[in-house]
């Protein structure tokens, strides 16, 4: 066999030509290899059913239906390979629905597939009873997947405002849509919440309310303002009683109630919106990232949006792909010389000039805000003019930043991350500066100035983006009307975004101090979503930039769970210092938590429960806790770096194992074509010798079937053991192959890859 | 839908919706809609053969620029003409819950104009004068271009084309494909 090494040497240009000879016969091997063989890849089932035909018969003597029953045959042969999912029960039943369902074939082959498969396990398996525990856990996982399948085709069936966001989406593309979808995520979101307010904190007071026989007053300013008669209604914090709120009957203690749906509903979205964040977290940032970036494939294969549907929108689909593929080969036509170091100096100063001056001017409105508020009201209805003003700025500030990223040195992405970030930092800073003003100030009930607050902020913004700003759309709708030559309004997701993202946390902030928040920006989103539609139809043009929304569209909803952090941590630690005794729920109490240690748990009454409390709440109990956690992460992370270095190893085998591919495939080519038939050497041997038997005898090209059966045949053997046993044969057939078209130019991919391995030593000792 | 619930029994539904990503309602709402390419053949027949001319009156069809490649991909006769089955198929893989091996591996049938397995420097050269549209045209160097930059950046093996397994790494690599390579009912 060592003889054989150097008669295939042959210099790498030839080898090409090879490659590209005998396509067919390159694929069969393909699909030999290993790495096709191993786990599920009932995906490449295709692949391989058409080379399979080609191998085992004239693909033009077949007639059509029996070489769909062939097909069908062979992919359930292959399925027969997987133990695991030829097993008889509901769990193998599961793997079989997904793999068919996977299976990129049309529906009457995967019936029929479906048929033959169902036979040959029911041969198979042999009749057992099974025991009570697992026929118990069968039926609950049944009953489970019965259940989450009536879902879907429930939500199906009250999906909201699917065709007009289809619609949107299929005029002016799908990142117009998402922003549609984001609306519509948080407006249900907000609609769980309302519903789960309004029943055990709004209603239940409603009614005790209907007891006491108060009747109110209203003006309409009032109802803007949250004061006058409003100031001591469900609205705000300070009317929710502080004790049995049930007035007849069953016994409802209103603090209880208040304190644990607050808590639960603060958490419960806590925990979703982390999960939700995270699931799109890792689709779009961590599964896509590293290795080498596809730029120009990526505009090929993925630049057509298929959601596309009027011709309009198409056209323009179509020519900003055309720009964007001049703009890249501009691009690299120019080759730019990289910036001199001054320039870029300049750039990186000028950077953090202008985020300077923007974080200055966020600084200097939130001190401005503060004295605003600390100044003497001088006007009636000082308060509203106050949180006019606050809007109008909250408003119009994204704008501006928007305009001022512009003067700085950006990708066009980062700039809009850039923008995301300030106008968020300005929202969270004024409600965080709101929070810690009222709550220093020496009012009697600082929660429900509070709460007037945040409902102001939300009512007025209602009428600056429900009103004002629609009417500036269709002004420009109008101007460009009138005279087309100017830009056409386009729709702005990331500053319609925004706002909703400000809504929200606007309620996060404000919802324990006004419930019925809740409900009123529910019912703004409603009409934001009417509002916004009708803007996008009429007012709007499909934009001219293709805009991709996978990644935005998570920073979104980061900043959305960001902001419900900020909230709860704002909140949180004022509760743990104080609140009003003159009003709301918890006036009873001397701090908010003490609802769960004095109210819930009685610890007065029970000292011994009190001082482990007061053991587990001492500095040394939580600072260990502190320490096991950050070992913890630091195990995390140390195991964290040792996959990167373990993904980066493999990325280098894979590409390590293409080379070996192509090269691999060259000798099997040449095989084929009984090229090595004819090397030089092969005269010097008799035919007595092994080697000649074994070229002329075994390795005939008209025996290429028998021999791709058996190492077929060897394969499904290799599933059948144990897997370490496995692998070893495994590195040993590489071996193998190696020593029959040793080529010298690439035998370094072969040791690399056997080092990747870390199996390549006792391999090596083998051969050499 | 109660029109298309006449049309189908319990146990078709039921076959559907194991084969597909689809619940059942969500079947007979593509029904609907393939009706509505041709009402009386398909009232007749729930799973007429509609001719490759009516497919492409679905909306999001008709301005697909590889409208004629997703119709013959799915077709079970390969000339185009779809049946029920082979629409629902075909929306089916294009839905939100298709996973995105499936897809790229209709995807890849779909860029694979000559139907050799590969996607190779032709199949290249008709995607991207397909993508640009009928009336803008990219000079043929520039085209020349561009096709050495995509087989530069994702030919892993230097053979002159992308295998599947090249393909589906792209595709694997971008957060967009999943994205874009959506039709919704």
């Amino acid at each position: 066999m060592e003889n054989e090494l150097e008669e295939l040497e042959r210099p790498s240009s030839v080898r090409r030509t090879f490659t590209l000879r005998n396509s067919a016969a390159r694929q069969v091997a393909v699909n030999f290899m290993p790495s096709r063989q191993l786990s599920f890849n009932t995906l490449r089932l295709r692949r391989t059913t058409t080379e399979h035909n080609a191998l085992l018969e004239d693909a033009v003597s077949a007639p059509d239906e029996v070489d769909a029953e062939k097909r069908a045959e062979l992919i359930v042969r292959e399925m027969e390979q997987h133990q695991r999912l030829m097993e008889n029960n509901p769990e193998a039943e599961e793997l079989r629905r997904e793999a068919l369902r996977d299976l990129p074939q049309g529906l009457t082959m995967k019936r029929n597939v479906r048929a033959k498969l169902s036979a040959s396990v029911s041969l198979r398996s042999r009749q057992r009873p099974i025991s009570f525990m697992k026929r118990m856990k069968y039926r609950i996982s049944f009953a489970f997947k019965r259940l989450q399948d009536r879902f879907r085709d429930l939500t199906f069936s009250i999906e909201l405002w699917y065709e007009a966001i289809r619609n949107i989406e299929g005029h002016f593309g799908s990142s117009v849509g998402s922003y549609f979808y984001f609306l519509r995520w948080l407006f249900a979101l907000d609609l769980a919440l309302c519903m789960l307010l309004l029943a055990f904190v709004i209603v239940p007071q409603t009614l005790y309310n209907s007891h006491q026989n108060t009747t109110l007053e209203r003006s309409f300013v009032d109802l803007i303002a949250g004061k006058g008669l409003f100031e001591d209604s469900i609205l705000f914090y300070g009317h929710y009683q502080s004790g049995d709120a049930s007035g007849a009957g069953q016994p409802y203690y209103m603090p209880y109630a208040y304190f644990f749906t607050m808590v639960c509903l603060y958490l419960t979205f806590f925990g979703a919106l982390c999960y939700r964040t995270a699931y799109s977290y890792r689709r779009n940032f961590i599964e896509t990232a590293g290795g080498v970036s596809h730029l120009f494939a990526n505009k090929v294969f993925c630049g057509w949006d298929f959601n596309i549907i009027t011709p309009q929108a198409a056209a323009l689909n179509a020519a900003s792909i055309y720009n964007e593929f001049k703009e890249l080969l501009n691009e690299q036509n120019k080759n730019s010389p990289s910036a001199s170091y001054w320039t870029r100096v300049m750039r990186c100063s000028t950077n953090i000039a202008v985020t300077t001056l923007v974080l200055g001017t966020i600084a200097s409105l939130e001190y401005g805000l503060w004295l605003l508020l600390d100044t003497e009201p001088s006007l009636p209805r000082w308060e509203l003019i106050v949180s006019l003003i606050l809007c109008s700025v909250l408003a119009v500030l994204p704008i501006i930043f928007g305009v001022i990223v512009r003067l700085e040195y950006y990708e066009p992405r980062t700039a809009l991350y850039v923008t995301l970030a300030r106008t968020w930092l300005l929202d969270i800073g004024t409600l965080l500066l709101l929070l810690v003003y009222w709550s220093h100030s020496n009012l009697p009930c600082w929660e429900t100035a509070l709460g007037q607050e945040t409902y102001r902020l939300v009512l007025l913004d209602a009428l600056i983006s429900l009103f004002l700003l629609p009417l500036l759309e269709f002004c420009r709708a109008l101007v460009y009307k009138l005279n087309p030559k100017s830009s056409p309004p386009e729709f702005n997701v990331a500053y319609n975004s925004l706002t909703i993202i400000y809504n929200q946390t606007v309620l996060w902030f404000g919802m324990i101090f006004s419930p019925l928040l809740a409900v009123a920006v529910t019912l703004k989103f409603l009409l934001l979503f009417y509002v916004k539609r009708e803007c996008a139809r009429r007012a709007c043009q499909p934009a001219r930039k293709v805009w991709r929304a996978a990644q935005t569209q998570t920073v979104f909803y980061m900043l959305v769970t960001l902001s419900l952090f900020a909230a709860l941590f704002g909140l949180g630690s004022l509760f743990l210092r104080s609140s009003s005794h003159s009003c709301g729920p918890f006036r009873a109490y001397e701090n908010v938590y003490s609802v769960v240690t004095e109210g819930v748990l009685g610890l007065a009454r029970r000292p011994t429960l009190q001082r482990a409390l007061a053991f587990l709440t001492r500095p040394g109990v939580i600072g260990s806790l502190l320490l096991a956690l950050c070992v913890a992460v630091y195990y995390m992370r140390a195991r964290a770096r040792a996959q990167q270095s373990m993904v980066r190893m493999l990325r280098q085998m894979l590409l390590l194992q293409a080379k070996d591919k192509d090269f691999l495939l060259a000798a099997i080519s040449k095989v084929s074509n009984g090229e090595w038939l004819y090397s030089p050497r092969t005269p010097t041997e008799g035919p007595d010798s092994h080697t000649w038997k074994y070229l002329q005898e075994v390795r005939k090209p008209s025996n290429a079937e028998f021999h791709f059966d058996a190492s077929r045949l060897s394969h499904s053997l290799m599933e059948g053991r144990p897997r370490s046993l496995a692998m070893e044969t495994r590195t040993q057939s590489y071996h193998e192959r190696r020593s029959n078209d040793g080529d010298t130019d690439s035998s370094f991919s072969w040791q690399g890859s056997s080092n990747c391995l870390n199996q390549g030593e006792e391999a090596k000792k083998r051969w050499f | 839908m109660g029109q298309g619930k006449s049309q189908f029994t319990e146990e078709e539904l039921q076959d559907y919706e194991d084969l597909t990503y689809f619940t059942k309602k969500e079947v007979l709402f593509a029904h609907q809609k393939f009706k509505a390419l041709a009402p009386e053949k398909v009232g007749h027949n729930k799973n007429a053969k509609l001719p490759m001319a009516k497919i492409l009156q679905y909306p999001e069809l008709r301005v697909n620029p590889f409208r004629d490649r997703i119709c013959k991909v799915f077709s079970s006769s390969n000339d185009g003409d779809c049946t029920f089955e082979d629409f629902l198929d075909m929306m089916s893989v294009f839905s939100e819950m298709a996973p995105k091996a499936v897809k790229a591996e209709h995807a890849f049938r779909i860029f694979d104009f000559d139907g050799d397995d590969m996607i190779g420097v032709s199949d290249l050269r008709e995607v991207i004068e397909r993508l640009c549209g009928p009336d803008l045209k990219l000079s043929d160097s520039e085209i020349q271009q561009l096709v050495q930059n995509v087989l530069e950046e994702a030919d892993l093996d230097d053979d002159g084309a992308l295998s599947f397994a090249e393909f589906e790494h792209i595709i694997d690599k971008s957060s967009d494909f999943c994205h874009s390579f959506r039709i919704r009912l």
